[in-house]
């Protein structure tokens, strides 16, 4: 799972408040650098993406680089390599996700998150 | 969501337009929903979904024969048939025997129709979309390529979103697209996120098709798109109740190793998309569009390759295989329909 998705995906459990983000917690992770470097890709990104989610997930993650605050005038090329290595080759391949209000750990395995409810949770 | 069993509501069918490609049009006479449907609308209209445990536990069982189902058999399809899990779209009484590129292709076509129904163009400016119940992320893939649009798919089973996750990797995607675990009726995004929610061939599979057109309509964007392909049973007529003895228990074989809950029928999609509010509800039968697709699986579960990969594949598998006579019965019968529902969420 890389940051892109997780920056979309919300705790789904009925009645939950704060449902954005989960929480990670990091067992296995794989760098992979499957996609290339594109600016705009990554500008058209920046002004959809919940940057704090990004950086606190990054850091679940073990990369510390990205600065707490997205650039509000026009990015470096140094910020733009720190981005995409934080949103598309940093991997989660084993963990969990884990909803900030009631904790429940949806397992993410073989890099795929279930985020499948039990009975009681619909 | 309201109670909508009032009979005056049900039998006029207002505004919508109802039109197909190549097969004849179909004038949906009668909107009685199918006993199965009625259920799912009364629990729903008490407020609260008084589902019992047994009810439940059996929507559990589902869910899991489901992934498993997929987990187990979609190697064998992928071999086969490649990363399309769905029916191919052919020009109707084509009597030409196809290769397996040509019925590729009519899968290909299959996808494109079904944007060109629902009125979804290049300048539609799709930019998010969810697939869901994506299988191994053939649609997703071909979509996102399409539209340069991002696309995440669910499905129930992880084989499925690994391979899918794996398949976009392989063909660059991986920035574009991304599959994950999820179940259709609990999706896990915010309200109102996607452009175009894509479901081609999944609704058969939900137990609950109320609970599935609410959360298809939840995360579509504000005059964003949903388009639902889909196996249905005949619209019932004016003073049917249900379907005939015989007809259900044709159904009834089928879903037991297809894993289907009850059937219903379009005219039920129509009434429940009519009910939450949704505009410009189109409809159309396929059926004619999607004979021969059918025969042609069956064709290649008999060659010697398929016989060895099926066998190698496991019982459900197998009972899958020996299952599809009576996909092809039901399609002649005129009970088993292939329906494209499609809606805009008003702005």
């Amino acid at each position: 799972m890389r940051l892109i998705v997780h920056n979309m995906l919300t705790c789904n459990i009925k009645g939950v408040v704060n449902k954005f983000p989960l929480r990670i917690e990091a067992e296995k992770v794989v760098i992979k650098k499957e996609v290339d470097f594109n600016t705009d890709f990554l500008r058209h990104m920046l002004a959809k993406i919940e940057w704090k989610a990004l950086v606190d997930g990054a850091r679940s993650m073990g990369y510390t680089e990205l600065p707490d605050h997205a650039p509000e005038a026009e990015e470096s090329y140094s910020f733009l390599k720190k981005f995409h290595h934080a949103l598309l080759e940093l991997h989660l391949e084993e963990g969990s996700l884990v909803c900030q209000e009631t904790g429940r750990k949806f397992p993410v395995e073989k890099g795929v998150p279930n985020m499948l409810l039990h009975e009681d949770e619909v | 969501m309201k109670a909508t069993l009032a009979p005056s509501s049900l039998i006029s069918l207002p505004r919508h337009k109802v039109s197909s490609l190549r097969s004849p049009s179909l004038l949906i006479q009668s909107q009685r929903p199918s006993s199965a449907l009625m259920t799912t609308m009364k629990t729903a209209s008490r407020g609260s979904v008084a589902v019992t445990a047994a009810a439940t536990s059996s929507v559990e069982a589902l869910r899991e024969g489901i992934a498993e189902f997929y987990n187990e058999t979609s190697g064998l399809w992928e071999e086969i048939w490649g990363d399309h899990m769905h029916h191919g779209f052919y020009d109707p009484d084509s009597s030409v025997q196809l290769s397996d590129s040509g019925h590729r292709e009519a899968q290909i076509r299959m996808i494109e129709e079904s944007l060109r129904f629902a009125g979804v163009t290049e300048e539609k400016k799709i930019k998010r979309v969810v697939d869901v119940g994506c299988g191994i992320g053939g649609s997703s893939r071909y979509i996102a390529s399409k539209f340069g649009a991002e696309c995440v798919g669910i499905t129930l089973s992880p084989v499925q979103a690994k391979r899918a996750n794996d398949l976009a990797a392989a063909q660059s995607l991986s920035h574009k697209v991304s599959f994950q675990v999820a179940d259709a009726l609990e999706q896990p995004f915010e309200d109102g996120m996607f452009d175009l929610v894509w479901s081609m061939e999944s609704g058969e599979h939900m137990p609950d098709k109320a609970k599935f057109v609410k959360e298809l309509v939840r995360v579509a964007a504000p005059g964003g798109r949903i388009i639902i392909v889909t196996w249905c049973h005949r619209n019932l007529s004016q003073g049917e109740e249900a379907l005939q003895p015989w007809e259900q228990n044709l159904l009834d074989r089928i879903c037991k190793t297809f894993y289907l809950p009850a059937w219903c029928s379009t005219s039920d999609y129509v009434n429940l998309l009519q009910s939450l509010s949704l505009q410009d509800i189109k409809c159309a039968d396929w059926s004619e569009n999607v004979a021969p697709f059918w025969p042609a699986v069956i064709r290649t579960a008999l060659t010697w390759k398929g016989l060895v990969s099926l066998l190698r594949s496991g019982m459900k598998s197998i009972k899958g295989a020996l299952t599809m006579p009576l996909m092809i019965e039901g399609y002649k019968k005129g009970i088993i329909k292939f329906g494209i529902i499609t809606c805009q969420k008003p702005l």
